[in-house]
């Protein structure tokens, strides 16, 4: 039982010079270390507590986009009106993780950094475009967020790399939802999320579809099939083909939350159900909220 | 007769007046402002924490304990196996559990091996630095499966342990078996009814879900030892750890401390005698406080079962038989079972309520290599009424008649025989069952595009007990003000308030010169203990003895206590009804309780605001039943193990709860009432399937009730090319 | 072992702990036993403290993260906002009392936070298994929304 190291750098510079080696243990809010050390299941030899970065956790506007640092609370992001007009379906994410306690301390870098499957946050950035900033030793680079995530509690940032903020685009003309599905509790787990956001043409065509799901695969799910709707003559007819791709493209396990199999059909219901939520016209009622 | 619910919560008590049943508890403002202490609140300085070390078979031969890495960690005092502590088994009623395994550990998750240290983060690190070697022994699960003669034993002779209900030739892996009534005569009135329903049901391992883990400090006082900490049956409690450590009962001093939440867990006795254990074995004060996930997977969780129901009526609706085949899982021991029959009295009473022509039940309990079970709030009857009331429904679609209807023509009435001969003056069932569905006020409005309604209702029964004998004290303090010492803990229900509000009443004086005290065994005479609903019963009527004798004392006396033998008016039949209003979504298969009407028989109300949260709770907790508690018990594991996949529901689970108390019963004691703790967490299970068969025609027959059940039956898998 | 400090219950306070101690068994040892110990994940609620005026579990918070914060446990907003366990007593919004103190906390948070009012879904994270939460959410009435 010998205490770990626990060390506060003040900025980036500082915290990618900490993780040099690859052995120390990132936290921000500490939700997901602060659980995993208290029940034993993991020894860290030295922590790296970011919350002491300037500017980590700020929400701020930047060309096309909507920089939101990877310190940012959830709570903030549910409450931040630029992200609730930009990414509705970000909010409505971030809003509905865990409980106010968590959301007030868990950040959105520690959401996808994490990478567990079951998360809100993750399939609502990827659906609306999101883009991560990692900076490592070797300098920054710059990664979709649908990208992050390689397997259950992995993703392509590397021990001695911090991803520092996700850039949100700001498109005009956009719509996003998120539907969380919890038929126990609400207080859980969604067996199935799903995420779908898409970007408008002035003349309210359908330029841009992304339809990401949670819970049914090792990370976010990409439905591809669904960017196949922009520039479709009629996008509402081939809604069920995309459900059904959704389904096909599921690789569930099986747990408490349901079988792999109705996590399968439940993915197609929620895609489905997404689809024509977000393809309503833009600046209907019904994008902002969850489901259960 | 019949009154709304609706006491107002608005902390006027709705009584401006001041009426006593509307005073606020003595605890409330400590309770907020986190000055209540509760066991593992209390200072105990000096002692030595205990963790313990479990084994993570289910059933597994010990080869042999290494302590030598545990001994040499920081702070550790020392770490104890079976061969250090006495050899006798412990158990409520049948001794059958070690206070440590010693050869075998028969479920994951008991307790092998004790670690002491001067810290409790001390003595946790150093139990995971026990190495046990373990060989794991062929292992039965399922309770029918373990009743089979083919089946590993789970206890080689389990008639030989002192407190056994069995014998030699009951077959093989049976704690106890209840049987009743007259299974000939059911048969022949099977055969000839002309309308019969036959169908299994099955529930899940369920957990009280107290949120405070249970606490134990040890103090070794020469031959004798103290025990303080979380315990509902002190008295009880005293008894059993002098039986398995070989001493009297007066040697023995337990201190209950008010309970963060009982629902029946908090009567389990093994880890108080292994502390009482452990304490003289090393002769020092010693601390045992369970992480949550150790209540979870370790303590006494509610019986699993397995209910083939069998119902049958004429053409008339008049039911003319009830065959009742229970199996629970008991788990590896029977040692949390308090009763005399060491089975669920909820089975034993599956008869009770209605006019059947004749009936015949059978309830075991069996061994498994799983976590011992014990008592939940109502023992056995959430299981039963789930399985009965589900089959009524499904015997009133047989027989084409509505099942509230049926339900109707069958309730017992005032004055009238129940199947088992006792004859009820106040039998209110179907009054309590009409203010169900009257009270019941589902609006359109709140069904979701697409969802199909549902409504359906459940009714339970049971005796509220005459008052048990108990004991209690009073003496005047040196400041003139009163203290009444009481032999039972507050486990939340307001039971000190009510005492110092009824002997405050009783002395003439105003509540707020009362104080009422926990006091230890070693104060009082006797007490049952908290549990089938009967405390309020015992406390009301000793007080009113106690004010008695306090009046006629000797003059000079400044302290009385008085032992009061248990009273002869009772029991009293108490029912309840619940109506549940479900939307279905045909698309997922999730089920939304829209609204959940309780109607409750009661008689006088001594607390109303305690008595509306009895309500309310036990709803709430019958929901929770209903929709998604599971302990996730698999291959001998408890999957639950914590709060984040052993749902408890929260606030936002719930639909409306309505209330529908009729009044003017006749109850027992001198205070006239009727129990309301162990109602309304019964038949909501039933009430909430009968809703969603009522909803889409899905009649789901295993709890909890889950959305995906509702999917396959409405979305059968191999259709659509899946 | 690192020493901490922190304002706790309004007054600077220095404490040593080991590293990987939650900020509940620092509170908890050093006296302030009315923040409990319940489910240690997170979802029960027994454990909630202020922590710059956000509500936080402290069975998740790693000790050191409380240097230089502003710690609030349920004793300290007894003391400062006597209307909030005044209001809990009044309706009665509690059996056994062990998720109390937590469910108080949530409601000094609620209030701090100042916006609205807390809905059903404000207690997701604070278990109580006697109440069936109507006398909670009546006592929270009033306190102000916190959350998105």
């Amino acid at each position: 039982m010998v205490d770990p190291e626990f060390l506060r750098p003040a900025s980036v510079a500082e915290a990618i010079g900490m993780l040099a080696g690859g052995e120390a243990t990132v936290m921000a809010g500490g939700t997901s270390v602060g659980l995993l050390i208290g029940q034993g299941l993991i020894e860290a030899d030295c922590l790296v507590w970011l919350s002491g970065i300037e500017g980590m956790a700020a929400i701020t506007p930047v060309p096309g986009a909507l920089r939101i640092g990877a310190g940012a609370t959830l709570r903030q992001v549910a409450a931040h009106p630029g992200v609730r007009a930009v990414a509705p379906a970000v909010a409505a994410a971030a809003g509905c993780v865990g409980n106010p306690r968590v959301r007030a301390v868990a950040t959105v870098g520690g959401a996808l950094v994490h990478a567990d499957p079951r998360q809100d946050l993750p399939p609502a950035l990827a659906a609306c475009g999101a883009e991560a900033e990692i900076v490592g030793p070797r300098g920054s680079r710059r990664v979709a967020v649908s990208d992050l995530a390689t397997g259950f509690l992995e993703t392509v940032v590397a021990p001695d790399e911090l991803l520092t903020a996700v850039d949100l685009p700001t498109a005009a003309r956009s719509s996003s939802i998120y539907f969380r599905y919890t038929p126990g509790s609400v207080a859980d787990f969604p067996t199935v999320a799903v995420a779908a956001a898409a970007v408008w043409s002035d003349d309210d065509r359908l330029v841009s579809l992304r339809l990401v799901l949670g819970g049914v695969a090792s990370t976010p799910l990409v439905v591809p099939e669904a960017a196949q709707l922009a520039g479709a003559d009629d996008p509402h007819a081939r809604i069920a083909d995309v459900a059904a791709a959704a389904r096909t493209r599921s690789d569930p396990v099986s747990d408490r939350l349901g079988s792999a199999g109705y996590k399968r059909e439940m993915a197609a219901v929620w895609a489905e159900r997404a689809l024509l939520a977000c393809l309503a016209p833009p600046g209907t009622a019904g994008q902002l909220s969850g489901a259960g | 007769m019949i009154t709304g619910a609706a006491l107002p919560l608005d902390g006027t008590g709705g009584c401006p007046g001041g009426d006593p049943a509307d005073r606020p508890r003595h605890d409330a403002r400590d309770k907020a402002t986190g000055a209540f202490r509760y066991a593992a609140d209390l200072p105990c300085p000096g002692a030595w924490h205990v963790t313990l070390v479990r084994c993570p078979h289910p059933g597994a031969r010990i080869l042999g304990i290494d302590p030598a890495a545990a001994l040499a960690a920081p702070g550790v005092r020392a770490v104890l196996t079976a061969a250090d502590l006495p050899a006798e088994r412990a158990g409520r009623r049948v001794r059958d559990q070690p206070l440590l395994a010693g050869e075998v550990a028969l479920y994951s998750g008991e307790p092998v091996a004790a670690v002491l240290a001067d810290t409790r983060r001390e003595a946790e690190a150093a139990a995971a630095l026990v190495e046990v070697s373990y060989e794991p022994l062929e292992a039965v699960f399922d309770p029918v499966v373990a009743l089979d003669a083919a089946s590993p034993l789970v206890h080689d002779s389990p008639w030989t342990y002192p407190g056994a209900v069995i014998g030699p030739g009951d077959g093989p892996n049976l704690q106890s078996v209840v049987t009743d009534g007259d299974p000939d005569r059911v048969s022949r009135a099977l055969a000839r009814a002309a309308h019969v329903v036959t169908a299994t049901y099955r529930t899940p391992a369920g957990h009280q879900g107290y949120l405070e883990p249970q606490a134990w400090t040890a103090w070794p006082d020469g031959g004798c030892v103290r025990l303080r900490g979380t315990t509902k049956s002190p008295y009880r409690l005293r008894e059993q750890v002098a039986a398995t450590l070989g001493l009297e009962p007066a040697d023995i001093d337990v201190e209950p401390v008010a309970l963060g939440g009982d629902f029946g867990g908090k009567g389990s006795v093994v880890d108080p005698i292994l502390c009482a254990a452990i304490a003289r074995a090393v002769d020092h004060p010693v601390q045992l406080v369970l992480r949550s996930s150790e209540d979870l997977t370790a303590t006494d969780a509610r019986h699993p079962s397995v209910i083939t129901v069998s119902l049958a009526c004429d053409d008339d609706a008049r039911l003319v038989a009830l065959d009742f085949d229970a199996v629970f899982d008991g788990g590896a021991y029977a040692s949390a079972k308090p009763v005399p029959s060491v089975n669920l009295h909820g089975a034993a009473e599956a008869a009770l309520g209605y006019r059947f022509g004749c009936f015949a039940l059978r309830s075991r309990v069996a061994y498994t290599h799983t976590v011992p079970k014990g008592h939940m709030r109502a023992p056995g009857a959430p299981q039963t009424v789930f399985a009965i009331e589900s089959a009524m429904d499904e015997l009133a679609v047989r027989a084409g008649v509505e099942p509230a209807e049926l339900r109707r023509r069958n309730l017992l009435r005032s004055g009238e025989e129940d199947a088992y001969g006792h004859v009820w003056p106040d039998a209110r069932g179907i009054d309590v069952l009409d203010a169900a569905l009257s009270g019941a006020e589902l609006g359109g409005s709140d069904l979701p595009p697409g969802w199909s309604a549902g409504r359906g209702v459940a009714f339970y029964c049971r005796p509220t007990p005459a008052p048990p004998a108990t004991a209690l004290a009073l003496s005047r303090l040196p400041d003139g003000r009163f203290e009444v010492g009481v032999p039972v803990p507050e486990t939340g229900t307001g039971s000190h308030s009510l005492v110092g509000q009824q002997m405050a009443a009783a002395l003439g004086t105003d509540p707020a010169n009362v104080e009422v005290r926990q006091l230890p065994t070693s104060a009082l005479g006797f007490d049952p203990g908290v549990g089938a609903s009967r405390v309020t019963a015992g406390m009301t009527a000793a007080v009113e003895r106690l004010a008695a004798a306090w009046r006629d004392r000797p003059p000079g006396t400044d302290s009385l206590r008085i032992d009061v033998p248990a009273g002869d008016d009772g029991p009293a039949l108490t029912c309840c009804a619940q109506v549940a209003h479900v939307a279905v979504d045909p698309g997922t298969g999730q089920i939304r309780l829209l609204e959940l009407v309780s109607a409750v028989d009661v008689a006088e109300v001594l607390r109303r605001r305690s008595h509306q949260m009895q309500i309310d709770g036990g709803a709430v907790m019958g929901i929770g039943f209903a929709r998604f508690e599971d302990l996730l018990e698999d291959g001998g594991q408890v999957w639950g193990s914590t709060l984040g996949e052993f749902k408890l529901p929260v606030a936002a689970d719930l639909p409306r709860l309505r209330t529908v108390t009729v009044v003017g019963g006749k109850g027992v004691g001198p205070a006239n009432i009727k129990a309301v703790g162990e109602l309304t967490n019964v038949p909501a299970a039933a009430a909430v399937a009968n809703a969603v068969a009522d909803a889409v025609g899905v009649r789901l027959r295993d709890l909890p009730l889950s959305a995906e059940a509702v999917y396959w039956r409405l979305h059968p898998p191999g259709r659509d090319g899946r | 072992m690192v020493a901490i400090r922190l304002s706790l219950n309004g007054e600077e306070t220095c404490v040593d702990a080991p590293v990987t101690a939650s900020l509940l068994e620092v509170l908890r040892e050093g006296g302030l036993t009315g923040t409990k110990e319940g489910c240690r994940i997170g979802v029960c609620g027994l454990c909630s403290v202020l922590v710059d005026g956000l509500p936080v579990s402290s069975c998740l918070l790693l000790a050191p993260c409380a240097e230089g914060r502003e710690v609030w446990t349920v004793e300290g907003l007894a003391a400062a906002r006597p209307d909030l366990a005044d209001r809990f007593a009044a309706v009665e919004a509690m059996q056994c009392g062990i998720c109390t103190p937590g469910q108080v906390v949530m409601a000094a948070a609620a209030q701090e936070a100042g916006a609205g009012e807390p809905d059903a879904g404000y207690l997701d994270g604070n278990l109580c298994r006697c109440t069936g939460y109507s006398t909670i959410l009546e006592a929270l009435r009033g306190s102000g929304r916190a959350d998105g």
